[in-house]
């Protein structure tokens, strides 16, 4: 019998040590692979593994993995992407941001499931990884060089093959939200970014040629076939035709806009920033990731300038939550956070803060005002160069909050110290908890619990303990999706997604798994991270949502409360049914 | 009654909000494939295609084609998926 593990992967991971330009190639047993398949789950199982829970997330020994997949390099539609696992400096909890494109096809080609990166180098340096073979150069000149221009500035000094994954300045900096950028996408929540940077690591750039062979490759290339053309239909249509950007018109209506630091759920200049006035003003294009046949990606530009891509998560962070109704100022904040390298939300949550702050007399900044979107780019350009105002920024609304005082901690949009994405908690309330229990803090990507909130099974300004099974649910999905990799955007594509996951992975690796080995495994997933955070000394007080969604209704819609005893019980329910 | 289309079903409408009448969501349902042709792939014979869901008066979400509606109400057909 052939080794299972010489289909779909290569059975191992790459160790470097930045500090003295070493590597090792280290085995990866069939068993973990199995447990944990890739992405999010290999990934923080390799954390755990290498690295102690409790060390200082920017110290040089602990650990950041990039982590592939099994379906990366495979013709299986959106399955170019991987995952970057570490402990977050925001947080000082478990943190998984994704990433697309061609860094995941490259990196896996260096015959590796993963890179564990650990060390500090000597000096800025990029670390390249050429089929395997590593070293370590200087990078002084790309020194507080934009995410682009260093890619740009590589590609041009090692070669067009490689793929490569930056930070900007914000990560040389450790702004503790700072990203880590691909090809215009981001690793993005977290602050991967500082946690590269902290090892001196400017750039990763890859290149490979080390293929995986495919169990049953015709048939693998009759369901890719099979997906890709299903990917052309409704379920998608959302995510083609207009882009997560019109969330931002559906939510106002609903009420549930994060407004003004979420001081409301609805935005009175939403209309002037939706997307579906942006393109009456802008040109608009429409891309993709390498290996996707969705084409999410709307890019807004006016006149000649460079086109930015806009989401509904940039959209309300800088927009509505900041109360900025200038939809130029909006897309030149999303652009800024990309050139520097910063997670849109994680900066907008924080500068909202702030400027709820100002408003209430406890921080001096009077020129940082809800509205002003000539102080929003102001406020990122200090962010991201730590300056003045903005070195306190840069640490995130959690840790702005406890220097500030005056109890400001009750309204920093935070969960574990990660700032809240753009859905009300109040008027979601199976998100709030979703919201609540994530392993990486406030979190849309690791729960999908909004989709129970927009169906007929919840009333969501009201939910009952019945929402917590189904929150679990799109959490147990979620870890699977991001441990295959598959896009989250299919999902509406599949049936049974259990079953046409053990389909996927039988074709590419000969395992005969079952839908239900797969629920186990998510489970198992969902679980790792938790004991990640246990043994970094997470308690279930954490749990939680800041003061100001559990004593205050949504002022905008005074139906829409939440109150510390209603989310106390969905909880408690929620670490009963995980059996935790 | 008003009927907002937002997302999706606006998008292929063009229009943003108009007048109905029906007694039921089925009938509402009904009538809007008549008047805008382009939704017919979001709505079917048997109501509503997975990706679209209507809500009742910015509310509570339904899909079943039997909802009784009131004359008063507001119905929104909006996208179902609101990952972002």
């Amino acid at each position: 019998m052939e080794d299972p593990t010489s289909f779909g992967y290569h059975g191992c991971y790459l160790r470097i040590d930045v500090s003295q330009g070493g590597v090792e190639r280290m085995p990866i047993p069939e068993a973990v692979l199995r447990q944990f398949l890739g992405g999010s789950g290999l990934g923080a199982w390799l954390l755990l593994e290498e690295g102690d829970p409790s060390i200082d997330p920017l110290a040089p020994e602990a650990p950041l993995v990039f982590a592939f997949s099994p379906l990366v390099g495979s013709p299986l539609t959106t399955s170019a992407k991987f995952a970057v696992v570490s402990k977050s400096p925001l947080t000082d909890r478990i943190n998984d941001s994704l990433a697309s494109s061609g860094f995941a096809i490259a990196g896996k080609r260096c015959g590796c499931d993963a890179i564990v990166v650990v060390g500090r180098a000597a000096e800025l340096s990029v670390l390249i990884i050429d089929d395997g073979h590593v070293r370590v150069e200087g990078a002084g000149d790309l020194r507080g060089a934009t995410c682009p221009a260093t890619q740009t500035g590589l590609k041009t000094r090692l070669g067009p093959d490689y793929q490569i994954a930056s930070i900007g300045p914000a990560g040389e900096r450790a702004v503790r939200y700072a990203t880590i950028s691909h090809d215009g996408r981001h690793a993005g929540r977290g602050g991967s970014g500082a946690v590269l940077g902290s090892k001196n690591v400017k750039a990763i750039a890859v290149r490979g040629t080390q293929r995986c062979e495919w169990a049953h490759p015709r048939e693998l290339t009759e369901y890719s076939k099979s997906l890709s053309k299903r990917s052309f239909g409704p379920a998608t249509a959302k995510y083609r035709e207009l882009g997560t950007a019109t969330n931002l018109l559906t939510f106002n209506r609903l009420g549930a806009l994060p407004t003004r630091n979420f001081q409301s759920g609805t935005f009175e200049g939403a209309a002037e920033i939706s997307p579906e006035q942006l393109r009456t003003t802008h040109t608009r294009t429409r891309a993709s990731c390498a290996a996707c046949t969705i084409g999410c990606e709307h890019i807004y530009a006016r006149g000649e300038e460079t086109g930015v891509r806009l989401e509904y998560e940039s959209l309300f962070a800088l927009g509505s939550l900041c109360g900025v109704s200038d939809p130029d100022s909006v897309l030149g904040a999303s652009r800024l956070c990309d050139e520097l390298g910063i997670d849109t939300i994680s900066a907008g949550g924080t500068i909202a803060f702030a400027m709820e702050c100002v408003e209430r007399g406890w921080l001096e900044e009077p020129w940082l005002t809800f509205g002003s979107g000539e102080a929003m780019l102001r406020a990122i350009g200090l962010i991201g160069r730590r300056e003045g105002l903005g070195n306190l920024l840069a640490e995130g609304s959690r840790r702005a909050a406890e220097t500030i005082g005056h109890g400001s901690i009750a309204f920093a949009p935070q969960v574990k110290g990660l700032e809240i994405p753009g859905y009300e908690p109040r008027a979601l309330q199976t998100m709030a908890l979703g919201f609540a229990v994530g392993a990486r803090g406030a979190d849309h990507n690791r729960s999908g619990a909004y989709e129970v909130d927009f169906s007929d099974k919840v009333d969501r300004r009201s939910v009952t303990l019945d929402a917590v099974h189904r929150a679990i649910e799109t959490e147990d999905k979620a870890a699977l999706m991001d441990s295959l990799i598959i896009c989250k955007f299919l999902r509406g594509v599949f049936g049974d997604f259990y079953a046409e996951a053990a389909d996927m992975l039988h074709r590419v690796t000969g395992w005969d798994t079952t839908a239900d080995e797969l629920r186990e495994t998510a489970r198992r997933i969902v679980g790792i991270k938790r004991q990640f955070n246990l043994m970094a000394g997470w308690t279930l007080d954490e749990d939680t949502l800041p003061e100001r969604f559990l004593n205050t209704p949504l002022p905008s819609d005074p139906t829409a409360a939440l109150s510390r005893e209603q989310l106390g019980v969905l909880v408690a329910e929620y670490h009963r049914q995980r059996e935790w | 009654m008003r009927v907002e289309l937002l997302g999706v079903p606006r998008e292929r409408a063009g229009v943003a909000e108009l007048e109905l009448q029906a007694d039921t969501l089925g009938q509402l349902l009904a009538a809007l494939v008549v008047r805008f042709p382009a939704l017919n792939k979001l709505i079917t014979p048997e109501g509503l295609e997975p990706s679209v869901v209507a809500n009742l008066n910015g509310d509570r979400f339904v899909r079943d084609p039997h909802t009784q509606l009131k004359q008063s109400d507001s119905v929104l057909i909006l996208s179902a998926d609101a990952g972002g």
